[in-house]
């Protein structure tokens, strides 16, 4: 009998066709339509505004090599500074919390994810308070010590890349301590009893084992930060120093809007992205990681003696860094007239608050975002539930195809994704564009891999024999979804309802091209605040938004404490 | 087609994934009240049989009837639901449901039957006490040690008095220890509620200890059926011989039939010529004998086949001496008791009965 028979024989199944194929669509619609607008649009050499192109060629993307060769060293140079600086601090505080007798080692791995959490551009805004040249907190209390000229610039090549390092950065230590965890401590045991010394050991067998993981966290680190958008505008802009993801945002700035040039350099970063994500797959895949299996163990942990306490240090210095710094020289600026970190001299107001939250424009875009985070977490939980049970659970031909379209979003960069949904919503026939259905559509459609891939983590979880046991038991299909599934997969589904929720609230790089004067929403409203206000009323947006994403956080981290960790 | 004394007739089964075919024609019938092994190794389609039983797997060939009711039919399409067959299930992984209390998972079967509290209570009750579980009614399922999760796992397969529950290597989870106690128990518990019972494992002592009958399953097909003694003492062929207790298999050719009834000549290569019991039917072809390490005799018995042979090595295993044994025949195995040890290098004669020796299938 072959196989579609037999799917009609089991009871319940002949509707499962009618829901796929539908999904199967609506996804495509969704994650491939605006890609192929987009290598449209690219190849576009007549009037850029022009849908259907009128003439075809390749001059965007020889323009590109062109004009914009210092944008594209630019890129490679702060992409190589930041992927190099997060790996160290990443290998360096895997190392640490996974192989030492650290104090504190389990709090301190859960503070680590915190960087991730305080997004880029928060992060970006807060190291321009900080070391900005004159006004930065940095410098002026060095002068205010006595000292001369500027100690730090921000507004610099290392400072974007010192801010991407920081803030995105914290994938490679998720990855590089994964990779210390999933080894077995017997391969090292093994070769201390056959007679190798401790730094031997570490040399010929540690070192080989995790070095697959390493340069797989490398590869992957270096794919983001091509693709990361937030600090090189912030930071950029200000600083003339253009890359990939802030000329693409510049050209559509441009009258008219150079769409082709934008989808050319779009495309560019796509593919480049892409055959790098491949590239860590396939390393992946290709089993470099023989040794290291599924499993999650407890390294052996050294004993470092009085070595512990430094080593504590190293950690705490890398939070004070990345969130305690950062947040309190934004909570100080955002509380007085004029930011200053000398305290003598800073007179106090709650002014910028109020501001902040009696300004129309950014009433309106902070009550659209959480609405947005709101709607799409929501309906987005229930769609992508649906997608996982498809994917997962049933049994339903073409799934696989349906996986890998949930998934491509990924391999794209937020920015291009952006620019494509905008050129092909300008040019669809349904008007969304400029309202915030738009910009709820996109969200979903960039936030299904986080999202499915939480959800889908619960339901692998969930062993099957707990649902057939149920049936067993005599429970009808709807009973045991009652009684059983829901129950189960609960803190999933909140786990990533709130997750959707938080990268709503922050999302910048699809909103950026999306958002139209009707609807605004927060994290581009804080970048043009930071552009045309002061720092010290974007300083208290930025508060009021983390403030947001913060609440979220704790009720997830009361949530999932019992449950996985590494919700990143 | 089926008649009352049986309680579940599988016939012809056959189950596929994909190119697969994990169950190739497998027929067998389980009566009133008795208990039934599938026995085999890993990947041998005996999980995959007892899941068909329960409706969790769709066969694509064969019918499944219980209590005279068919269940599943290929050829007219008819499939019962798993909630409508009446059957339970005891999981490899014990399913307990970490979201209930221990209660909450015995007294779920009863509720999905909407009983009356007070006749939920009284059954739930029973059947934790049947597992001795009472005392932990109360207790979070995500609290419980293995032992006790297969407790409650029982007990909630049972709470409801089903005809037939179906366990899926219940035990295998357990530690050697408590996988002992627990045989003894679900032995008991068997008789006691006189329930029909299939059973799945790949532990051919579990298989033997607790079963009316066993099935002794390979690569998808039944080799051989009979009681645990049958199955032990007559081997039907070679995977029979060795996956089922230890035997040593003698290879030659078979003479000519003795008077005595069942009783043939075997020629062993190298020219010693054995008597041997061919229980099941001459086909020809028939080329091995096996001889059951426990059933060689070190000393000469009279009317036996009788053997010199030197001991070679000797293994001290506690519950038995293990001898490894040149002779005539090439070397052989013998399980001895640990009484009356003989030396390494030691010569020797050895003596096994007709009987204990069986022409296998070729």
């Amino acid at each position: 009998m072959t196989a579609p028979v037999k799917g009609w024989l089991r009871s319940g199944n002949h509707w499962q066709g009618a829901i796929t194929l539908p999904v199967l669509l609506v996804v495509a619609f969704l994650v491939l339509l605006p890609v192929v607008f987009l290598l449209e649009e690219s190849l576009n050499t007549g009037d850029p505004m022009a849908f259907p192109p009128q003439q075809y060629g390749l001059a965007n993307y020889a323009a590109m090599l062109e004009e914009d060769l210092q944008v594209i060293v630019n890129t490679v140079v702060i992409a190589v500074t930041a992927t190099m600086m997060a790996v160290v601090i990443g290998f360096t505080l895997a190392w640490i919390l996974t192989r030492t007798n650290v104090p504190g080692r389990d709090r301190l791995e859960r503070l680590m994810q915190l960087p991730y959490y305080m997004t880029p551009l928060v992060g970006a805004l807060a190291w321009a308070v900080l070391a900005s040249p004159k006004s930065g907190f940095f410098n002026q209390v060095w002068r205010w010590a006595g000292g001369e000229g500027d100690l730090f610039n921000i507004y610099s090549m290392f400072g974007i890349a010192w801010i991407m390092a920081l803030f995105e950065g914290t994938v490679a230590f998720v990855m590089i301590s994964a990779a210390m965890k999933s080894m077995d401590p017997a391969l090292e045991e093994s070769a201390r009893v056959i007679g190798a010394s401790k730094l031997r050991t570490a040399l010929t067998v540690t070192l080989p084992l995790v070095m697959p993981g390493v340069l797989g966290a490398t590869l992957f680190v270096f794919a983001e930060m091509l693709g990361s958008f937030a600090a090189a505008l912030v930071i950029g802009i200000p600083a003339r120093v253009y890359v990939i993801t802030t000329a693409i945002w510049d050209s559509t700035l441009s009258y008219p809007p150079a769409y082709g040039r934008a989808s050319a350099m779009g495309l560019a970063l796509f593919v480049v992205m892409f055959a790098m994500l491949s590239g860590y797959r396939w390393m992946v895949a290709r089993g470099s990681f023989a040794t290291i299996t599924g499993k999650a163990f407890r390294p052996r942990t050294m004993d470092m003696g009085r070595l512990a306490w430094p080593l504590f240090a190293v950690c705490a210095l890398y939070i004070v860094l990345a969130v305690a710094l950062p947040l309190a020289a934004l909570l100080l600026t955002s509380l007085e007239r004029f930011a200053t970190a000398l305290l003598s001299q800073a007179q106090f107001t709650l002014a910028n608050y109020e501001m902040a939250l009696a300004l129309g424009p950014v009433r309106t875009a902070l009550a659209n975002s959480l609405l947005l985070g709101l709607g799409v977490a929501t309906v987005g939980v229930l769609v992508m539930a649906l997608l996982v049970w498809i994917i997962y659970r049933s049994e339903m031909v073409g799934r696989g195809a349906v996986e890998y379209l949930v998934m491509f979003p990924q391999a794209v960069p937020r920015l291009v994704f952006g620019l494509a949904l905008l050129w092909a919503w300008l040019n669809m026939p349904i008007p969304i564009y400029g309202t915030l259905w738009l910009l709820a559509l996109a969200y979903f459609t960039v936030m299904l891999p986080i999202g499915v891939r939480t959800l889908a983590g619960v339901v692998l979880q969930v062993d099957k024999s707990l649902e057939e046991c149920a049936r067993v038991c005599g429970a009808g299909w709807l009973y045991q979804l009652r009684t059983i599934s829901l129950p189960l997969l609960k803190p999933g589904v909140i786990a990533a309802w709130l997750l959707i929720f938080m990268a709503s609230v922050r999302e910048l790089g699809v909103s950026v091209f999306l958002m139209g004067p009707n609807a605004k929403v927060i994290a581009p409203s804080i970048v043009g605040a930071f552009a045309s206000s002061g720092i010290e009323l974007t300083a208290a947006m930025a508060l009021i938004q983390t403030f947001t994403v913060v609440v979220a956080l704790m009720i997830l981290f009361r949530l999932t404490r019992g449950m996985t960790r590494e919700l990143t | 087609m089926s008649d009352s004394a049986s309680r579940i007739v599988v016939s012809d089964l056959s189950i596929r994934y994909g190119e697969v075919t994990a169950v190739n024609g497998v027929s067998f019938e389980v009566g009133r009240g008795e208990h039934v092994t599938l026995l085999g190794p890993s990947g041998c389609g005996k999980t995959t049989t007892l899941r068909a039983i329960a409706g969790l797997e769709q066969p694509a060939i064969g019918t499944i009837s219980i209590d005279g009711e068919v269940m599943y039919d290929a050829i007219e399409r008819r499939n019962v639901p798993t909630e409508h067959r009446g059957v339970s299930m005891v999981f490899q992984s014990y399913a307990v449901w970490p979201h209930m209390t221990v209660l909450g998972n015995v007294a779920y079967g009863l509720r999905v039957r909407k009983l009356a509290s007070s006749e939920l209570s009284a059954k739930v009750e029973r059947a934790l006490d049947l597992v001795q579980m009472r005392h932990l009614a109360d207790r979070p399922a995500s609290k419980l040690s293995g032992g006790q999760q297969q407790r409650v796992a029982l007990a909630r397969a049972i709470a409801f008095s089903p005809t037939v529950v179906l366990f899926d290597e219940p035990l295998s989870n357990l530690d050697a220890k408590l996988r002992a106690e627990m045989r003894l128990e679900l032995r008991e518990l068997q008789r006691q509620l006189g329930i029909t019972s299939v059973y799945v494992t790949h532990d051919q002592e579990e298989a033997l200890a607790i079963s009316d009958r066993v099935i002794v399953m390979n690569v998808g097909v039944i080799e051989q059926i009979g009681t645990p003694e049958q199955i032990y003492n007559r081997p039907r062929n070679r995977f029979v011989a060795d996956f089922v207790g230890s035997a040593n298999l003698i290879r030659g050719r078979v003479g000519k039939p003795l008077a005595n009834g069942g009783t043939i000549e075997f020629m062993a290569d190298g020219g010693h010529v054995l008597r041997a019991t061919a229980p099941h039917a001459l086909r020809g072809g028939e080329t091995e004998v096996a001889v059951r390490t426990a059933y060689i005799e070190i000393g000469k018995t009279a009317d036996a086949n009788q053997l010199p042979g030197t001991v070679r090595r000797r293994m001290f295993h506690g519950d038995f001496v293990q001898y490894v044994i040149d002779c005539p025949l090439g070397q052989l195995i013998v399980r001895r008791p640990p009484t009356n040890l003989v030396a390494e290098g030691e010569d020797i004669e050895l003596s096994f009965s007709p009987e204990h020796c069986i022409l296998l299938e070729g």
